[in-house]
C-alpha cells in the first residue's frame, strides 16, 4: 500500500479535479441555452445581457449552493458514521433533518407574524430547529453516564425525528395549501439560491466544522475499534466523540438551512468513496468533501434539465440514485 | 270569511270539494317540494361558493362555514366545520344541514353524507368562465336561480368591459406570483397557464409570462424568471399586509434588479382576497387587475 | 513496576473492587483469575488508566498513572480485549498502525520507523502474510493476532532502555477461540515474554490456560484479592474452593495443571 501522503494527495488531485470540472461546467447548462461568451461580454450592461443575469444570478449562485451544500453533508455524514460505528448512518440520523423541518415549517406557516422583519425567516428558524433537535439528542445522550453512549445517541435520534415528525404535522393543521406545498418542496431540496447571501452567511461556520473534521480523521479511526479500544490506544475518547457530534450536527444544520434536507448524499458518498479509497479516515473524508460536492452540482444539473423548463426538486434526483444504491449494497453485502 | 265559512257549512258537497281541493293543493307540490324547496340549513366548506350563497341572498339560511371563510363579515359569527383537508363529519351531522357544500376531492366526505342521506354540491376549482357557471348551479340549488342569473350575467358584462378594452393594446408580460417565503425570493409559485387566475390576467389584458405552461402553478426558479423577464410583476395575497412590510417585500426584489419589472418599478403586492377566491367578486378583481397591469 | 496500592472503584453506586493491593514487577507474565462479576476487567481498566480508582492509587514506576499524559500512558500499556468488531473495512497493516496513534502528533503521519515497528509486531504474532488482507476477512485465531500485534506496535518503542517495560494486558483472551488457536495464544505470549522482555497481566477464567500461560497469579473474588502468589501456591484445590465455591482436584499432567471437578451430583445420580 501507498503511504498515506500520497494516497491523501492522489485523492484530493482526483477528487478536487473532478469537483472543478463539475464546478465549472455546471453554470453552462440549463433549461434555457446561453452563450459564455456573452456572458462575459462586459461592453454590455449588465441589465441588457440576460446571459450574464442567468450565469451570475441564477446558476453560479445555485452550483456553489450545491458545492456547498452537498460537500458539506457528505462529509458530515462521514463523521456521523465514525462516531456512531455504523456505515448506515446518515447526516440526519440523530434528528437534525426533523429539526430543521419543524423550523423552517413555522417559519413558512407562522411567518408573518414571527419573521424578524427584512430577514428571511426559514433558513435562521431551520438551523434554530436543527440546533433543538440535536441538543436534545446531546443531552440526552450524556444523561446516562459519562462519555456519549452511541447505543443512547441512536435511540435520542430515533426518537428526536419521530417526535418532531408529529409536531411538524400539528403545525401542519394551521397551514392553508400553498404553506403545505412549500413546504413539502422545501423537503424535497431546493439549491436556487439566487442570490451569494446565504452562502456566506453559512460559509464561517461550515469552515469551522472541516477544520474540526481534519482533526476528526485519525480519532475516528480509532473510534471504529470500539470506545475500550480507542481509549486504551491513547485517544480521549468522550472529547472526541463530543467534537465529532456538535462539528458535524453543526454542519448539517447549515447545510440544510441553504438548501433543505437533502437526503441520501451523506450515505452515497461516503460508501461510493470508501470503496475508492478504503476505510482510512484521513483519505475518505478529504475525498467525500469533495465528491459530494461534485456529485450534488451534477444531480442539480439533471434536475434542473431533465423536465425542463420546468424543475425537479434535487432531493429526488438523489432518491432516484440512492434508492436502487442501496439495494445494490445490501445485495452486495451477502 | 265569515261568508264562506257560513257557506261551507250549510252546503256539505262543497265542504268536501273544498277539502279535497286543498289536499290536492298541498299534495301536489310533496313531489315538487324535493326537487325545488329551497335548502334552508346549508352548510359550506368552500369559501368561494359561501360568497355566491350570500351573493345570492341565501346567506341567513348558510349555519355554517369552513375554517376559511371571512367574507362576507357574517360568516364571522358562523359556526366553523373545518375544511378541504379536515373537514369535522360529526360537527357537519350535528348541525343538521339539508345541504353540503363540498370539494370534489372529498371524496370520503361526499360517501358519508351520501349514506346519511344529505345532499351535496360538489364544487370544482376550474377557469373564470365556471366561475359565473357555478354562480348559476348554486343558485339553482339554493332556490335562487333568477338572482343567480342576473348576477352571473353583471359579472359577465362587467368582465368583459374589461376584455374589450384591453383586447387590442399591447399586453404586458405579467408574472403572477401567489406565494413565496417571506424576504426571500425562494419557494415561488406563479400562476401557470392554467386556472382562473390565468383567465383574469388575460381578461386583464395582461401577457402570463407561464402563460404556456398548462398548470394551475408553476415553481419558478430564479432562472425562469430572469429567462421570462417580466415587465409586470403582481404578488396575489389574501391576507393583508402592513406598510412596513409591504416596503420591505417589495425590496427583496432587488436581488433581480435586472428584470424589466424590476428595474421600471412596476412591482405591485395586491393583499386582495378577491383576487385568489373565484367567487362572485371576480370582476372587481379583474378590474383591480386591470388597473395594476395597465398603470392606472 | 505496575501497582494497584488499596484500589477502590465503583459504577456510580454499586462497588466492584474493595481495597485491591497488587504488586506486577518488570517482566512479570501474571494471571488474574476469578468468576465473572469478580471485577477483573474492572482491574484491568484501573491497571491500564482507562479508569481511576475512587480511592487508592496506581502507580507506575511509582508515580500515579493519573499524572501522565493518555499518550505517555499508551506508549507504555496496551490493552488487548475481548473481541475486536471494526465498523469499516481496514486492512490489517492499518489496524496494527492505529496503534501507534500515541506516538504520532495530531497532523503528523506514519513515518518508516512506524511502519518498520507495525511489521516487526506483525512478525512476532506470526501473521505478517496478513498484511494486505482486510481485516474482516480473518480467522477469530488471525483478528485475535492482529490485535496482539496493534498492541505491540503501540508499546514498541525503537529507544526503549528497560527491557520489561512494555506492559501487555489481555482480557479474557481465549474466550472466543477454539482449542488450537488457544494454544496458540498461549505459545505466543511465552514467546513475547521471551524474546522482549515484555510485561504480560492476562485475565481469563479459564484456569488450565492460566496455568499454562502464567508464572504467577492473583485470584480476585468479589472484588479483592483472595490470593497471589506463583501458579502452584496459589492453584491449589482449596484455594479453588474459596473461589468458586466448587471441590476439585488439581492434576498435574507435563508441565500443564489441569483442574478437574470432584463429586459432580448427576454422576452420583446416575449411579
Amino acid at each position: 500500500m501507498r503511504s498515506i501522503r500520497t494516497r491523501i494527495l492522489t485523492a484530493v488531485l482526483t477528487f478536487g479535479g473532478g469537483a472543478l470540472l463539475t464546478i465549472l461546467l455546471a453554470p453552462l447548462i440549463g433549461s434555457t441555452p446561453i452563450s459564455v461568451r456573452r456572458a462575459f461580454d462586459w461592453s454590455v450592461p449588465f441589465g441588457d445581457n440576460p446571459d450574464a443575469q442567468i450565469f451570475f444570478i441564477a446558476r453560479l449562485p445555485r452550483t456553489l449552493a450545491g458545492a456547498l451544500v452537498g460537500s458539506t453533508l457528505a462529509s458530515a455524514g462521514v463523521v456521523f458514521q465514525g462516531l456512531l460505528r455504523n456505515p448506515l448512518a446518515t447526516p440526519f440520523t440523530l434528528g437534525v433533518s426533523a429539526g430543521a423541518a419543524l423550523g423552517a415549517m413555522i417559519a413558512i406557516t407562522f411567518a408573518p407574524a414571527l419573521a424578524p422583519s427584512g430577514i428571511p425567516a426559514a433558513p435562521l428558524a431551520s438551523f434554530a430547529g436543527s440546533l433543538l433537535a440535536v441538543g436534545i439528542v446531546y443531552l440526552l445522550a450524556r444523561a446516562r453516564h459519562r462519555g456519549l453512549s452511541t447505543n443512547t445517541l441512536l435511540l435520542a435520534g430515533v426518537t428526536m425525528n419521530a417526535f418532531f415528525s408529529a409536531l411538524i404535522l400539528f403545525v401542519q393543521y394551521f397551514a392553508d395549501f400553498t404553506d403545505t406545498f412549500r413546504i413539502l418542496r422545501w423537503l424535497m431540496g431546493d439549491l436556487d439560491v439566487s442570490s451569494y447571501a446565504p452562502l456566506v452567511s453559512t460559509l464561517p461556520l461550515v469552515i469551522a466544522s472541516f477544520a474540526a473534521f481534519v482533526w476528526l480523521a485519525r480519532p475516528l479511526n480509532l473510534l471504529s475499534l470500539g470506545p475500550d479500544a480507542a481509549e486504551s490506544r491513547g485517544l480521549d475518547v468522550t472529547g472526541a466523540q463530543r467534537v465529532a457530534f456538535v462539528s458535524a450536527s453543526l454542519a448539517t444544520g447549515a447545510a440544510v438551512s441553504v438548501g433543505g434536507p437533502v437526503g441520501f448524499i451523506g450515505i452515497i458518498v461516503p460508501h461510493l468513496v470508501r470503496l475508492m479509497v478504503g476505510a482510512d479516515h484521513r483519505v475518505v473524508l478529504p475525498a467525500s468533501a469533495l465528491f459530494g460536492a461534485a456529485f450534488l452540482v451534477a444531480c442539480d444539473v439533471v434536475s434542473r434539465t431533465v423536465m425542463a423548463p420546468l424543475e425537479l426538486p434535487v432531493g429526488i434526483i438523489t432518491a432516484l440514485i440512492g434508492g436502487p444504491f442501496f439495494l445494490w449494497l445490501l445485495v452486495r453485502r451477502r | 270569511m265569515n261568508y264562506v265559512s257560513a257557506m261551507l257549512r250549510r252546503q256539505p258537497l262543497l265542504r268536501h270539494l273544498v277539502l279535497l281541493g286543498s289536499l290536492a293543493i298541498v299534495a301536489l307540490p310533496v313531489h315538487g317540494q324535493e326537487q325545488t324547496r329551497a335548502p334552508g340549513r346549508i352548510i359550506s366548506l368552500v369559501p368561494a361558493v359561501t360568497e355566491m350563497l350570500f351573493a345570492v341572498g341565501a346567506g341567513p339560511r348558510v349555519i355554517g362555514v369552513s375554517s376559511f371563510d371571512h367574507f362576507p363579515p357574517e360568516v364571522e359569527r358562523l359556526e366553523r366545520v373545518g375544511a378541504l383537508l379536515d373537514p369535522n363529519v360529526e360537527r357537519i351531522l350535528a348541525l343538521r344541514p339539508d345541504l353540503v357544500v363540498v370539494y370534489r376531492s372529498q371524496t370520503d366526505l361526499i360517501a358519508q353524507l351520501g349514506r346519511a342521506q344529505i345532499p351535496t354540491f360538489v364544487y370544482g376549482h376550474a377557469g373564470l368562465a365556471d366561475v359565473t357557471s357555478t354562480l348559476r348551479d348554486v343558485g339553482a340549488r339554493a332556490g335562487a336561480a333568477a338572482r343567480a342569473s342576473t348576477l352571473a350575467s353583471d359579472i359577465e358584462r362587467r368582465i368583459d368591459v374589461v376584455r374589450k378594452r384591453f383586447a387590442a393594446g399591447p399586453r404586458p408580460k405579467t408574472l403572477v406570483v401567489i406565494a413565496r417565503d417571506a424576504f426571500a425570493l425562494r419557494g415561488i409559485y406563479a400562476s401557470g397557464g392554467a386556472g382562473f387566475i390565468q383567465d383574469m390576467i388575460v381578461a386583464a389584458g395582461g401577457d402570463n409570462v407561464f402563460g404556456d405552461t398548462r398548470r394551475q402553478a408553476v415553481q419558478a426558479t430564479s432562472e425562469l424568471i430572469i429567462t421570462r423577464a417580466p415587465e409586470i410583476i403582481l404578488e396575489l395575497r389574501g391576507d393583508p399586509i402592513d406598510a412596513a412590510t409591504r416596503a420591505k417585500e417589495l425590496r427583496t426584489w432587488d436581488t433581480l434588479a435586472s428584470l424589466p419589472a424590476v428595474r421600471n418599478k412596476r412591482v405591485h403586492i395586491i393583499a386582495d382576497a378577491r383576487t385568489v377566491i373565484p367567487g362572485p367578486r371576480v370582476a372587481e378583481a379583474v378590474e383591480l387587475l386591470a388597473g395594476a397591469i395597465h398603470n392606472e | 513496576m505496575l501497582q494497584a496500592v488499596d484500589a477502590t472503584f465503583g459504577y456510580g453506586d454499586t462497588p466492584v473492587l474493595h481495597g485491591v493491593s497488587l504488586d506486577i514487577p518488570a517482566g512479570a507474565l501474571v494471571g488474574l483469575i476469578g468468576p465473572n462479576g469478580a471485577g477483573k476487567t474492572t482491574l484491568l481498566r484501573l491497571l491500564s488508566g482507562t479508569r481511576r480508582p475512587s480511592a487508592g492509587q496506581m502507580l507506575l514506576d511509582g508515580s500515579p498513572l493519573s499524572v501522565r499524559s493518555r499518550a505517555a500512558l499508551a506508549q507504555r500499556i496496551a490493552v488487548v480485549p475481548q473481541e475486536s468488531q471494526l465498523a469499516f473495512d481496514y486492512t490489517v497493516l492499518e489496524v496494527v498502525l492505529m496503534g501507534r496513534y500515541a506516538h504520532l502528533g495530531t497532523f503528523a503521519v506514519e513515518g518508516p520507523t512506524d511502519l518498520a515497528i507495525a511489521r516487526a509486531a506483525l512478525e512476532a504474532t506470526g501473521v505478517a502474510a496478513l498484511e494486505e488482507r482486510m481485516f474482516s476477512t480473518l480467522s477469530g485465531g488471525e483478528k485475535q493476532r492482529a490485535i496482539i500485534a496493534s498492541a505491540l506496535a503501540q508499546i514498541s518503542s525503537s529507544s526503549r532502555s528497560s527491557p520489561g517495560g512494555e506492559i501487555l494486558i489481555l482480557d479474557e483472551p481465549t474466550a472466543a477461540l477454539d482449542l488450537r488457536y488457544q494454544l496458540g495464544v498461549a505459545s505466543l505470549l511465552h514467546d513475547l515474554h521471551a524474546r522482549r522482555g515484555s510485561t504480560i497481566v492476562v485475565s481469563t477464567h479459564d484456569l488450565a490456560f492460566a496455568a499454562r500461560v502464567c508464572r504467577t497469579l492473583v485470584m480476585i473474588k468479589d472484588g479483592r484479592v483472595l490470593a497471589s502468589g506463583p501458579v502452584d501456591d496459589v492453584l491449589s484445590a482449596g484455594r479453588v474452593r474459596e473461589l468458586y465455591d466448587v471441590d476439585v482436584d488439581v492434576v498435574r499432567h507435563g508441565s500443564s495443571r489441569l483442574v478437574v471437578p470432584r463429586g459432580q451430583g448427576d454422576t452420583e445420580r446416575r449411579a
